[in-house]
This record gives C-alpha cells, structure tokens and sequence, in this order.
C-alpha cells in the first residue's frame, strides 16, 4: 500500500488582534494509505478543523508541507472534496444540482454529471428529492447531500469536518451507519474529523489522536475491530478507555 | 397544518374586508354631513365614477386610456432603469475598479429626492414624454444599483470557497455563484423601485401632462370635482397595490429557494 495523503511538519500560528500569537498546530505528521478510514480525533475546539481546511487548501499553513499523491497542496481542488459541518450547500440549487455541480463545472457532459449525480443521490438514500430545495430538507438530509456531493467530484480523499456534529443523537447514529454503507459500497479515503471518541472508535480504520492547544499527534492507533461494530462490546469500550487517557495525560 | 393555513387565510380576507367596508361606511355618513359635503364626496358616487369613466372619456381618454399612459411611462423608465441599474450595481459591486470609478458619483446622486429632478427634466427634456421617462430613470435606477451593490456584497465568502473547492475557476465565480447568490436582493430592489416609480409618474404628471392618472387628480382640483380627486386617488393605490401583488409573485416563483420567497 502507499500513502495516499502525506502531512508533514503542519505548523500553525495565529496572530491575535492584539500582536500576541497562539500556536494552534504544532509539527502535526501522518500519512494516510488509499480506501483507508482515517478518523482525526482530539479534545476541545482547537487545531483540528484548522488542520483539515489546510490539508483542503481553505486556510494557509505556517510551515509544513500537505501531499497529495506525492503532488504539494497549495489551493482548494476537487481532488480533496470537504463534508462540511455547517454542510455548505449552495441554496439555490435544488439538492440534484448541488450534487451535479462540481462536475457540471468542470465541463463533463450532460449525461455524465447527470447520472452520477442520480448515481449518488441514491446511494444516499435520497432518491425522490431530486428537486428539493435545501431550505425543505432536514439537516440530515442535507448532510446526505453533502457527502453526495463530495462523491460526485469525484476526490482522491474525502475530508469531513465533524459532519454529524451538528445532528441530534439519533440521527448521527443513524448517519454513522449510513456513512460505513456508502463506504463499503464504494471504497474511498477518508479523513474524518470528530471530537467524539465513540464516534471514533465506531468508524475508524486508524486513529489519530491530537492533544489539546497546540495540537499535536499524540498516538495512532490501528482499531482492528470487525464491522458492524458493537459501542457496548468489552474490546470497544476498553479502547475508549485507553484513547480518553492518552488526550487527558499531560505531555 | 394545510386546514389551518386555509383559516388563517380565510380569517385574514374576513378582517381585511371589514377594515375597508367600516372605512367605507364611515366615509359615506360623514359625507353625509352638512359641512363636510364639499370635503368629501360621497363614495358610491365616486365609485359610480370609476365605472363610468371606463368608457367615458375624461379629458382627452378614458380611464384605461389614462392608465395605458401612466404605465407606459412607468414601464418605459423603469426597463431602461433595470437594465443600467443591474450592469452598473454588479460592476460596482464586484470589480475594484468600477467601485472608484462610479461609487463617489453614486453616493452624491443617491440622497436627491427624484421630485427634485422634474424642474431639470423638464428644461433638459422639455415637457413632453422623455422628461417623464429620465425622472423615473433616474429615481428608479439609483434604488436597483444599491441593491445589487448590497446583494453582491452580501455574497458569503464561504460559498465561494465551497466553489473553488468543487473546482470552480476565478472566472467562473460571478457567474455560478456571486450571481445567483444576489438575486434574492435584486429582486427586493426591483420591488422597491417599481412602487418608487409608480409615485415619481404619478408625481411627474401632476407637474405637468395631459393624460395619465396625475393629470386626473389635478384636473379634479382645478374644477374642484371632488369626486374625481378621490376617484383618481382610489386607482392609484389600487394599481399600487396590483404591482405589489405582481412583483411578491415572481419572487415566490423565481427565488423559491430563498426565506423571503416562501
């Protein structure tokens, strides 16, 4: 296997309004191999959707480096599509042409973006919504279009900012399952962000545990757990012990 | 949730009948009254009126013939005022360049009443037709250019982020997305400025025309015809109103995805 996505020595240093600085990412390194799901996971508000807007090429490191198939990341590209948290969907567009978009852009035909985009729609369960306007559609709903439109452009990495975060209870666990589904149907790399260690645990294929300001990798840990995976089961719930201790032990 | 919306409506049209009727009611008896006979005509006569003069003549044309011309000034101004008022809103809005070059002239024109362009208009124009149609430009172009100068602006930069994410060139922007993103607003100032041009006409005409609804009134003044005052104030708020309702409908139809279409 190679790796697919390469982050190297990621520094990040805001500049405060007052001249004082804050350092909110500190030497981050990993590297992620092709079809694996990554799932960054740490503490608190700091660093993390930082790291993956830079890996997105939305925001500027400080220093480092981001590789793409050996290929440095320097703007924003359809290769590194985004699940947003506050999911982003252009409102003008009915659910179908959100998804359709990034191909329609990019000058593929008519009958390609079309059904690809139908293609997906589907595979997120939202066949008879073509039409719908984000304004009608739950916010599950719409982050199903989000992750159907992530697919349509087509990425070398999916990138997904706690994409459930914004979701009650049941509906990210309900998203959880449907994320693994679409996964198994059509195999692609992810880097999923969360500060939810079930939800970690629930999805991960590796995970990268961050420290807390500046963030830092602490740990990566190979979950070698079988699929569906049981949150109650013995092996789970000792990983989830193990994981909460290295974020809460001081460096 | 269907039945309750149908109620609402229905109570809705109940309470807006009654307003009118009691205003109606109320106006009929205090024209009734000894010393307000001169002051207020009584409506159903001015009612009488408004059907009459669908196919009577007043002054030179009908009503209709009166409102064909009020509208195709309106109308006339207006277009030509979309037309500018949306280019120039978006090259001010969206290039660097056309905000220096047309903002401060912009900014000056804006705070001056369009009933105080008539006088010019009408020593540039002369009192004929196009005097009308510039005073209704000018006031109606400068409400559509703040608008879309507004919308443009209003543009969340983070959707144009999404777009550069989904592989949307520089280029490409304005079109996918700063564009559709502004209409909502465009249209708020489409609306706005079609009911200011509505009263610059009618404005206009009391200055001086020959037909159109203005004229209408002023003529009811000068031979202190009451009823024809009162008649001709009574179709300009209804064809006020008209237009509103026009315009709320695009916008439900077009901005149907926008909070302010529902």
């Amino acid at each position: 296997m190679s790796s697919i996505l390469k982050i190297n020595n990621i520094n990040k240093i805001f500049i405060n309004n007052n001249g004082s600085d804050k350092a909110v990412l500190q030497n981050v390194n990993f590297e992620v191999e092709e079809n694996e799901f990554i799932v960054v996971f740490g503490p608190g508000q700091c660093g993390k959707t930082t790291l993956l807007n830079i890996i997105a090429g939305l925001e500027k490191q400080s220093s480092g480096q981001v590789f793409i198939k050996d290929k440095l990341v320097e703007k924003a590209g359809p290769d590194r599509a985004v699940v947003f948290q506050n999911i982003q969907l252009f409102p003008w567009l009915t659910a179908l042409k959100n998804v359709e978009y990034s191909m329609k852009i990019r000058g593929f035909s008519k009958e390609e973006y079309h059904s690809e985009a139908m293609k997906y729609l589907e595979l997120v369960g939202l066949k008879g919504f073509e039409n719908s306007y984000p304004i009608k559609l739950s916010g599950g709903m719409k982050q199903r279009v989000g992750i159907a439109r992530a697919y349509c452009t087509k990425p070398d990495v999916m990138l997904m900012d706690e994409p459930f975060g914004a979701l009650d209870a049941q509906t990210r666990y309900l998203m959880q399952d449907e994320v693994l589904r679409i996964c198994n149907t059509e195999k692609r790399t992810i880097v999923f962000i969360t500060n939810n260690i079930e939800e970690a645990l629930y999805l991960a294929d590796r995970i990268v545990v961050m420290s807390d300001c500046p963030s830092t990798v602490k740990e990566v840990v190979k979950i070698d757990l079988t699929h569906p995976r049981d949150r109650t089961d013995s092996e789970f719930l000792r990983l989830r012990k193990e994981i909460s201790a290295m974020v809460n032990r001081k460096r | 949730m269907a039945l309750k919306i149908r109620n609402e409506g229905v109570r809705k049209f109940f309470w807006g009948f009654l307003s009118i009727f009691l205003v109606f009611v109320l106006w009929y008896f205090a024209s009734q009254l000894d010393h307000m006979k001169n002051l207020l005509p009584n409506p159903i006569n001015v009612i009488k009126f408004i059907g009459i003069s669908v196919i009577a003549p007043i002054g030179k044309t009908t009503l209709f013939g009166h409102l064909y011309w009020s509208m195709t000034r309106v109308m006339t101004g207006y277009i030509l005022a979309s037309i500018v008022g949306i280019i120039l809103g978006f090259f001010c809005g969206w290039s660097k360049l056309g905000s220096a070059l047309i903002k401060p002239i912009y900014s000056v024109l804006r705070s001056i009443p369009s009933i105080a362009w008539i006088p010019l208009a009408i020593l540039w124009f002369g009192i004929g037709e196009n005097s009308k149609y510039f005073i209704i430009f000018i006031s109606t172009m400068l409400i559509i250019m703040t608008n879309v100068i507004d919308g443009v602006k209003d543009v969340d930069e983070s959707y144009l982020d999404v777009a550069r994410m989904l592989g949307t060139k520089e280029n490409q922007l304005f079109l996918h997305i700063v564009l559709p993103c502004a209409v909502p607003q465009i249209f708020n100032g489409l609306q706005v400025a079609l009911g200011a041009a509505w009263a610059t006409v009618i404005a206009a005409e009391m200055v001086r025309s020959s037909k159109g609804v203005g004229w209408l009134i002023l003529m009811g003044q000068t031979s202190m015809n009451m009823t024809q005052v009162f008649a001709g104030i009574i179709v300009i708020g209804l064809v006020g109103l008209t237009l509103a309702l026009i315009m709320r409908w695009l916008e439900s139809k077009l901005c149907a995805w926008n909070i302010r279409g529902k």
